[in-house]
C-alpha cells in the first residue's frame, strides 16, 4: 500500500518533515476521491451490518428450506414444506410446551385466541392483538402526555422526567414490576380485577388472556412516553402564531385543537405509530419475564422456544416474523423515498 | 372548581339545570374557560404522575415490607383499615441481602461493561458513518441510508439461528452457495456474543443522530482546519465530534440505556444465568424469580438496584434522551 502511494505523490511525501507507513496512510487517504473515501469510512458498517445483519437473515432463509437436522451430516433439503407444515399445524408437536399448552385450551373455549389450533396461528393472533392494543393505547395516552407537557408551567422538566422513566427501565425489571404487581401471592391488584372478570384470580401469570392483559397494559405504561416525546416535538413544531389567528377569529380551544393541532401533528403521530408497531411485533423479553412463552406465544417466543429443537421449522418462523415486519418497513421506505432522504 | 363555578352561574339563571348553567358559564365567560382548561390541566398531569409513579412506589413498599408481611397480604392501613399499599416496617436488609443470596452486583457489573464497550464502538463507526453520510456527497447515499435504515427494524429474532450458530463456534457459511468461509471462535458466554449484535443494532439510531449533528457544522470550520494542516479524519476527530459533543452524548446516552435495558440477546448469548459466564442484569433479575421464589421483597429490592443507574441518567441526561430520540426517529 505504501510503495503505492509513494509512487503516486512523490512530490508530498519530500516536502514532509515526517516519513514512514502512518504517513504514508495518511497521504494516500487524503488523496482518495470523495466516494472512495466514503466508502472507505463506512466500511466498519457494512462489516457489522452485513455479519451480524445481512448475513444471518439470508442464512435464515436457507436454513428454514431444510429439515430439522441439528449437529453433524447434511441437512435434507425440503423445499417450503417448513412453511407449509407451520400454517397447516401439522408440527404443533415440534413446539415444546403444546403437550400442556393445546390440551387444556382445546376443552375450554375461554380461551378464544388460542382455539385456532396450532401455535403459528395462536402467535400470529397473540402478537398482533397485542400489537394493535398497545399501540392504540399508547398513542391515545402519549397524546395525552404530549399534550400536558406542551403547556408552560413550573417543574414542568420534573413532570417531564417522570413520564420519560418508564421508557428508561430494562425491560427485565419492567417485567419483574408486573410481576410483582399481579403474582397471587403479592398483587393487591389481583383480588379486584378478578372480582369484576378481568383477570384470573387464581395462577393469574400463567392464564393466558390475564397474562396477556397484564404485558398489554405493562407495554402501554413503558412505551407511552416514547410517542409522548415523539408526539411533543410534532406539536412544538407548530407555528404558534396560528394559535394568535384562531383566537382573534374567536375559536375556542376545542376548535383550535380540531383544526390546528390535531391536522398538524398528524404526521408526526403517523409517524411514531409506524415505530411502535414495528417494536411492538417484536414483543419477547416482557413476555418471558412476567408470564412464559409457553402461556402467550408470541412469534418471537416461538423463535426463542424451539431454535435448539427444530431448526429449519424455527429459521420458517423466524423469516415469517421478519417479512411481516419487512412489510410494515416497505411502508417507511415507501414514505421517506417520497420525502426524498 | 366545579362547584365553585356553579353556585356563581347559579343565581344569575334560575330556570336552568345547574349543569346546564355551568355549561353555559363556560361557554360565554373565557375567564372559566380558562380555569377550566388549567383544572382539566392539572387533573391530567397528576394522572399521568401518578400511573407512571405508581409502580415503582410499589418496588419500594415490597422492598422495605418484610417478606412474612407481603406473604400475609394484608394491605389495610392501620387506622382507616382501608386496603391500600404501604411499607410494612422498614426491613433495608433487603438491600444487603439482594447482594448475598445472589453476586447481584457482578450481573450489574457485566451490563456496564457490556453497554460502556457496546457504546464506544458504537461511537467509532457511527461517527465515520455520521460523517460520511453528513458532509460527503456520492453515489449510492439514499440506498445505502435506507438500507442501514431497514436494518434496525428487523426482529431480532431473525438473526438469531444463524448468529448462535457462529458464536458456539460452528463454521460460517456463505448462505445458497454453500462455500465454507471460516470457523468463528466459541463466543457464547463471553462480552463478544452479546457486544456484536448490540452495535448492530443500535448503531443505525447514532448513525442517524450523529449525521444530523455532524451536517450542521459549517463547513468553513473543516476548511479551516484543513488549511491548517489536519487530514479529513483529522478534521473530523478535532474540529467536527468536539463541535458537536451534545450529539455525541446523546447517541451514546441512548446506546449506553438500549444495551442496559435489552433482553433478548442479554438472556440467549449467556447460555446459564451466572455471572461468570457474562450474564448481565437479565441473568440477576431472571435468578431471583427462578430461584428464589417466594423472595418477593428480594426481587423489588434487586430490580431497585438496577433501574438506579437508569433512574439516575434519565434525570441528569433527559435534555439529551429527548432531543435523541425525537432526531433519530422524526429526521431519519
Amino acid at each position: 500500500m505504501s510503495a503505492e502511494t509513494d509512487g503516486q505523490v512523490p512530490a508530498a511525501e519530500q516536502h514532509s518533515r515526517r516519513s514512514g507507513p502512518l504517513v504514508a496512510v495518511t497521504r494516500w487517504l487524503e488523496n482518495l476521491g470523495e466516494t472512495a473515501f466514503a466508502y472507505l469510512l463506512l466500511t466498519p458498517v457494512f462489516l457489522l451490518l452485513g455479519s451480524i445483519a445481512l448475513y444471518p437473515l439470508l442464512r435464515t432463509f436457507e436454513l428454514s428450506l431444510y429439515a430439522n437436522v441439528l449437529g453433524a451430516g447434511e441437512p435434507e433439503f425440503v423445499g417450503f414444506q417448513n412453511y407449509v407444515e407451520m400454517f397447516t399445524g401439522a408440527r404443533n408437536a415440534d413446539f415444546p410446551g403444546s403437550t400442556t399448552f393445546l390440551p387444556a385450551t382445546e376443552t375450554s373455549s375461554s380461551f378464544p385466541f388460542i382455539h385456532v389450533d396450532g401455535w403459528l396461528r395462536s402467535a400470529l393472533i397473540v402478537t398482533l392483538l397485542f400489537t394493535v392494543v398497545s399501540v392504540f393505547f399508547e398513542t391515545i395516552i402519549g397524546f395525552g402526555q404530549a399534550l400536558v407537557l406542551d403547556q408552560e408551567f413550573r417543574g414542568r422538566r420534573w413532570v417531564r422526567a417522570a413520564i420519560i422513566i418508564p421508557w428508561a427501565i430494562p425491560i427485565v425489571i419492567q417485567g419483574m414490576i408486573f410481576y410483582l404487581m399481579f403474582h397471587p401471592s403479592t398483587g393487591f391488584l389481583t383480588p379486584y380485577l378478578s372480582s369484576i372478570g378481568l383477570v384470573a384470580g387464581t395462577n393469574t401469570l400463567n392464564d393466558p388472556w390475564s397474562a396477556l392483559l397484564i404485558v398489554t397494559v405493562a407495554d402501554i405504561w413503558k412505551t407511552s412516553a416514547f410517542m409522548a416525546l415523539l408526539i411533543l416535538a410534532g406539536l412544538q413544531s407548530i407555528d404558534r402564531s396560528l394559535y394568535d389567528v384562531a383566537k382573534v377569529a374567536g375559536a375556542t380551544k376545542w376548535q383550535q385543537f380540531k383544526m390546528i393541532t390535531f391536522p398538524l401533528v398528524l404526521p408526526a403521530g403517523g409517524i411514531a405509530i409506524l415505530f411502535r408497531t414495528i417494536d411492538a411485533m417484536r414483543i419477547y423479553g416482557l413476555i418471558d419475564s412476567v408470564s412464559s412463552c409457553t402461556v402467550v406465544p408470541s412469534l418471537s417466543c416461538m423463535v426463542v422456544e424451539t431454535f435448539n429443537t427444530a431448526r429449519g421449522l424455527s429459521s420458517a418462523v423466524a423469516f415469517v416474523t421478519a417479512a411481516i415486519i419487512g412489510l410494515l418497513v416497505t411502508i417507511v421506505i415507501i414514505q421517506q423515498v417520497r420525502e426524498g432522504i | 372548581m366545579a362547584t365553585q363555578t356553579e353556585q356563581q352561574t347559579g343565581s344569575d339563571e334560575q330556570n336552568l339545570g345547574p349543569l346546564q348553567q355551568w355549561t353555559q358559564g363556560v361557554l360565554s365567560d373565557q375567564e372559566k374557560q380558562q380555569r377550566l382548561y388549567r383544572a382539566l390541566f392539572y387533573v391530567a398531569a397528576i394522572f399521568f404522575l401518578v400511573t407512571t409513579l405508581f409502580p415503582f412506589y410499589w418496588l419500594l413498599v415490597l422492598a422495605l415490607t418484610p417478606n412474612s408481611a407481603i406473604l400475609g397480604g394484608d394491605w389495610s392501613l392501620p387506622v382507616i383499615g382501608l386496603e391500600f399499599p404501604h411499607p410494612q416496617g422498614f426491613n433495608v436488609v433487603a438491600f444487603v441481602e439482594v447482594f448475598q443470596q445472589v453476586p447481584f452486583h457482578l450481573y450489574v457489573f457485566n451490563s456496564f461493561v457490556l453497554a460502556v464497550t457496546t457504546t464506544i464502538i458504537v461511537i467509532a463507526v457511527a461517527s465515520l458513518a455520521g460523517y460520511v453520510f453528513g458532509r460527503l456527497d456520492f453515489p449510492g447515499r439514499g440506498p445505502l441510508l435506507l438500507g442501514i435504515l431497514v436494518v434496525s427494524y428487523f426482529p431480532p429474532a431473525a438473526f438469531l439461528i444463524p448468529l448462535f450458530d457462529a458464536f458456539l463456534g460452528n463454521a460460517v457459511v456463505l448462505p445458497f452457495v454453500g462455500i465454507e468461509l471460516f470457523e468463528p471462535p466459541r463466543l457464547v458466554n463471553t462480552p463478544g456474543a452479546m457486544i456484536m449484535p448490540f452495535s448492530a443494532l443500535f448503531l443505525p439510531l447514532s448513525i442517524f443522530i450523529l449525521m444530523t449533528f455532524y451536517s450542521q457544522i459549517p463547513d468553513g470550520l473543516e476548511d479551516a482546519a484543513r488549511v491548517e494542516g489536519t487530514t479529513r479524519l483529522g478534521a473530523l476527530v478535532r474540529v467536527i465530534m468536539p463541535l458537536s459533543a451534545p450529539g455525541v452524548a446523546t447517541a451514546a446516552v441512548l446506546t449506553f440505556i438500549a444495551v442496559y435495558n435489552e433482553y433478548f440477546f442479554s438472556e440467549i448469548m449467556a447460555l446459564e444465568n451466572v455471572p461468570q459466564n457474562w450474564s448481565p442484569l437479565v441473568g440477576g433479575i431472571l435468578s431471583y424469580q427462578d430461584q428464589y421464589t417466594t423472595d418477593f421483597n428480594l426481587m423489588a429490592a434487586a430490580s431497585i438496584v438496577g433501574v438506579l443507574p437508569m433512574l439516575i441518567l434519565v434525570i441528569v441526561a433527559q435534555e439529551k434522551i429527548v432531543s435523541g430520540l425525537t432526531a433519530g426517529a422524526l429526521k431519519e
